[in-house]
């Protein structure tokens, strides 16, 4: 009972507050659904309102584009570039989530490495990532050196959700299967991993869409072939037609789906825990 | 190995898992901004590139030169009118939904109404203002047909304004979510015992909320910073290149091939945002907020 | 007392009235249709499992939840619609809601800085109030560095230094370990005899309400079944519910077989027959008529050949358990399904013990018979279900 919220009238503070949040949600949305309508503009090719016959020509465009430019081709190596850091953000920040648990020398150094990597600019590690392949005597690609800027920026948000998941979970889940016999490995599977399930598809939520729209990092590590963000950029200087924003609403609905599955399968995973119990 | 968790178990599986994080910001993070202060001492020759020569010569030139202040004191600027605007918002956004959001279901729908966007594409959600400041986007249109104005406002898009609106656009995000999280945790019966106590509505506010979300607001803040201050693309497109940020500086030189005074001013970059996180990191503990 | 008259609550009197209170959360009553007059100055306790409305009550009382409909008064002033500090109370939370951020001294304080108290008036004030408390060394301590009990204090001393004339406990003794818990229990009830304000004390231990409370007002699913002293409570119990809710009782029904010499003779289960005494209204034939009798007033005999036809005030059984518990022996006796407790006296009960298994007859003198109200449906939680449509 204590817990239950005051029902009385509503303050007037919570319809100033609510008149706000609404203000940004328009703030935070309208543009980009401005965008998304003007992207089947007709053959008039303007870039502003009104929409006048609305057609997906320019959709068509993108795919058979009359300029020079591989918006396909930039899609075709940034799927797969999100796809390999998702999974690999996913498979390291789990286990560096449980190192985290146990107190070891060198904890805090790389936590604090962690944190570090999380906010110097990105530019700067384009930079230094370059120079460091060239050191090596590497070639930059997508596959390579981008994929280690990308890690470098997804890992620590990964772990981030790993340390607020694992926190709170309590060891005596640990504890219990231990009790029942369960080997370390049998625990960890059975136990852990299940619960901890929803978080981990969170991780992959942030690795695959950090990667997939990173720009900064991308800049100078992709090598001679660009990812999507690189494309869109160079679109942005060169390109006047509402092709741009046809790729806009592209790129957005492909991220809208990967929000989309993840959000639906940890409500529905939640959902179904809280039915059983 | 026994199964149990007691101390005195081997270290070693804990080092195996950490082992991949630590490669990965060893190679991809530690030894690249190694080599930018390393680079960002030696000397740089047209036609030839980087020589190895130690010279300070790349930071005299970027200290002496006036360019490189005025780009700073843009960039602090823009940086100091982003942290209050997102401040301001993220925390009343915040606070909206953890106090006046009765229903939980409805508290959390908000919230990813609001953080959505985080997992769409940056430049998608800059370039989107383009049609709706532009000199016949759709707010000098709208003021137009309203008859308020009879010439486009040209100050809308290109200009500081259309900077500040995509920076809080982009960043506002960071704010709520680490804001929200704080709050969230507040025992709402502390809020109760505030009011018992006599406190105002704002009192409340002032006295308890906003000490409890200290770490929310530092850590926000923290993002909020180091992302206006790295960024350099919202500045280049929206100001249309009337304005410049601390990054343009290097966005120019990388273009001219001079990697040394690029990472010369690369490391001036670094420094100062590490300087702004350490300061913020003294100022509450963000471990122990992150962990709990 | 404190010596500031300029508090509200100072001269008025600390008697609690709700009338006809009803408090909804969504579709459903959380209490329901209540009236109580808690009398100044009276340690009174709210009883009741969890989920009851106890705890919504006193949070009516309080200010933090408004009544859908009805009327509180407070010393003759009507205080629904009035913020909590207007109305002379106090309320300490369960988990005691000190301010994580503030030391032990500014928590206390923090009254006092609502009120815009000049630094070091409210530091010296609070000082004192903890120096009542036992506390004012720690008084630089941050809550978290408090043990449980020391944690409580505070609240009580930052509850205190409003002057309230009703002091709200939200289940103040719940976080407590046994030892704290009936150490504080004491104090707590030292602290409302010195102070002669109302303290309404919410919680689901009988026990603390019987030891602590001169009113104890007993609830189930947003009602209240009987408020009165600790001992009617306990001994004259209303109700089925109340009875079996304050432990201590047996309840056994019967249909009632007609009235003799001033009695109603009950049959009960299994040819057993009870007498109750005659209450002022008179029963027909064959009602359904509960009856309560207390543990520790029950003789039990063994009855070495199994099923014996019973005398009137017997009942038989087998015994199921038996459990020391110090001073008595609690004896629990399977009487065809229903649980029969016995309490016996440790001397009585080794004179001739009886074990698990062992057939006996449970017996009681008609004197001890108490007439309940309102007839037993059998269900020990749900007693008035389908009652409330």
């Amino acid at each position: 009972m204590a817990s239950q919220p005051a029902y009385g009238p509503r303050p007037w503070t919570f319809y100033a507050l609510a008149t706000l949040f609404t203000l940004f949600v328009i703030f935070l949305y309208g543009p980009m659904i401005a965008v998304l309508v003007l992207s089947f503009q007709g053959p008039s090719a303007s870039l502003v309102f009104p929409l006048r016959e609305p057609s997906t020509m320019w959709f068509d465009e993108l795919i058979n584009p009359r300029r020079p430019g591989d918006v396909m081709g930039a899609f075709g190596r940034s799927m797969p570039l999100a796809l390999i850091v998702m999974v690999l953000t996913v498979l390291i920040s789990v286990t560096a989530g449980f190192a985290f648990r146990r107190r070891f020398w060198g904890s805090t150094a790389i936590f604090y490495m962690a944190i570090a990597s999380l906010i110097v600019p990105g530019l700067v590690l384009s930079i230094g990532t370059l120079v460091t392949f060239r050191y090596l005597g590497l070639t930059a690609s997508w596959y390579g050196s981008a994929l280690g800027a990308h890690l470098s920026w997804a890992l620590p948000f990964g772990l981030l959700i790993m340390f607020a998941i694992l926190g709170r979970l309590s060891p005596s889940y640990e504890e219990a299967a231990y009790d029942l016999g369960a080997s370390k490995w049998q625990a960890v599977k059975s136990v852990v991993i299940p619960i901890v399930f929803p978080g981990m598809i969170a991780v992959a939520l942030f690795g695959f869409t950090l990667s997939y729209d990173e720009f900064p990092r991308s800049w100078l590590t992709v090598g001679s072939k660009n990812t999507l963000p690189l494309e869109i950029w160079t679109m942005t200087t060169n390109v006047t037609s509402p092709a741009l924003y046809a790729l806009g609403a592209l790129t957005t609905f492909v991220s809208a789906i990967v929000i989309a599955i993840a959000l639906t399968s940890i409500i529905f995973i939640q959902r179904r825990r809280a039915g059983r119990t | 190995m026994t199964p149990s968790t007691s101390a005195k178990q081997s270290l070693l599986p804990t080092y195996l898992q950490v082992a991949p994080l630590t490669l990965v910001l060893m190679l991809f993070f530690a030894i690249p901004v190694l080599l930018v202060i390393i680079v960002s001492f030696l000397k740089y020759q047209m036609l030839v590139g980087i020589v190895a020569q130690p010279t300070f010569k790349n930071y005299t030139d970027l200290l002496t030169n006036p360019t490189t202040w005025a780009l700073y004191r843009s960039t602090i600027k823009f940086t100091l009118i982003v942290l209050a605007i997102t401040l301001v918002l993220g925390f009343w956004i915040a606070y909206f939904l953890v106090f006046h959001v009765r229903n939980l279901i409805t508290a959390i729908g908000l919230f990813l109404l609001c953080t959505i966007p985080f997992w769409t594409s940056n430049i998608i959600r800059m370039i989107s203002w383009k049609p709706v400041l532009g000199k016949e986007g759709l707010i000098n249109s709208g003021l137009i047909k309203a008859g308020i104005i009879s010439e486009p406002l040209q100050w809308l898009l290109f200009s500081d304004f259309a900077v500040v609106v995509a920076y809080v656009h982009l960043f506002t995000l960071f704010m709520i979510v680490p804001i929200f999280n704080s709050m969230a945790r507040i025992d709402k019966s502390l809020l109760e015992a505030a009011v018992d106590a006599g406190a105002t509505r704002w009192g409340v506010v002032w006295n308890v909320v906003l000490p409890l979300c200290k770490t929310g607001i530092a850590l926000g803040a923290l993002f909020v910073v180091t992302l206006t201050m790295g960024d350099f693309f919202v500045v280049a497109v929206m100001s249309g290149g009337m304005s410049g940020s601390a990054t343009s500086g290097i966005f120019n030189d990388l273009q001219l091939l001079n990697y040394p005074r690029a990472a010369a001013s690369a490391v001036i970059l670094l420094v100062i945002v590490m300087l702004i996180a350490t300061a913020i990191f003294r100022l509450v503990d963000v471990r122990k907020e992150l962990v709990r | 007392m404190s010596t500031t008259d300029a508090t509200p609550a100072a001269q008025t009197s600390g008697e609690i009235r709700l009338v006809n209170v009803t408090k909804t959360f969504g579709s459903s009553n959380a209490v329901e249709n209540i009236n109580l007059t808690i009398p100044h100055g009276s340690y009174c306790c709210l009883l009741g499992p969890s989920g009851c409305g106890k705890t919504t009550i006193l949070r009516m009382i309080a200010g933090h939840e408004t009544p859908t409909s009805g009327e509180i008064y407070i010393g003759g002033d009507m205080v629904v619609g009035k913020p909590p500090v207007e109305r002379g109370t106090a309320m300490m939370f369960q988990s005691y809601a000190l301010f994580p951020h503030l030391s032990v001294l500014d928590n206390v304080a923090f009254y006092l800085k609502m009120r815009d108290v000049p630094k070091e008036e409210r530091r010296a004030k609070a000082e004192e109030m903890l120096k009542r408390v036992q506390l004012h060394t720690l008084k630089d301590r941050m809550p978290a560095q408090l043990s449980g009990g020391q944690q409580q204090r505070v609240a009580l001393a930052r509850s205190l230094i409003t002057n309230p004339r009703v002091l709200l406990l939200d289940e103040p003794l719940s976080a407590l370990d046994e030892f704290l818990r009936l150490r504080m229990r004491g104090e707590l009830k030292n602290l409302q005899n010195e102070l002669g304000i109302t303290f309404v004390h919410v919680t689901h231990t009988q026990p603390e309400a019987i030891a602590l409370a001169n009113m104890v007002v007993v609830m189930d699913t947003g009602r209240i079944d009987q408020a009165d002293t600790a001992n009617v409570i306990f001994n004259k119990p209303k109700t089925p519910y109340v009875a079996r809710f304050m432990g201590g009782q047996n309840v056994l029904t019967g249909a009632v077989a007609g009235k003799a010499d001033g009695r109603i003779k009950l049959k009960g289960a299994n040819g057993a027959s009870f007498d109750a005494p005659a209450t002022g209204s008179s029963p027909k034939d064959g009602e359904p008529m509960s009856i309560a009798v207390r543990r520790d007033r029950i003789k039990l005999r063994k009855s070495p050949g199994g099923k014996v036809a019973t005398a009137a005030n017997e009942i038989p059984g087998v015994v199921v358990s038996t459990e020391y518990q110090g001073s008595y022996v609690k004896v629990s006796v399977d009487v065809g399904g229903d649980t029969f407790v016995a309490n016996l006296g440790d001397a009585d009960y080794f004179a001739d013990p009886v074990d698990k298994g062992d057939a006996v007859i449970a017996s009681w003198n008609a004197a001890d018979v108490n007439v309940l109200a309102k007839a037993d449906s059998g269900k020990a939680v749900d007693v008035y279900a389908g009652h409330g449509n």
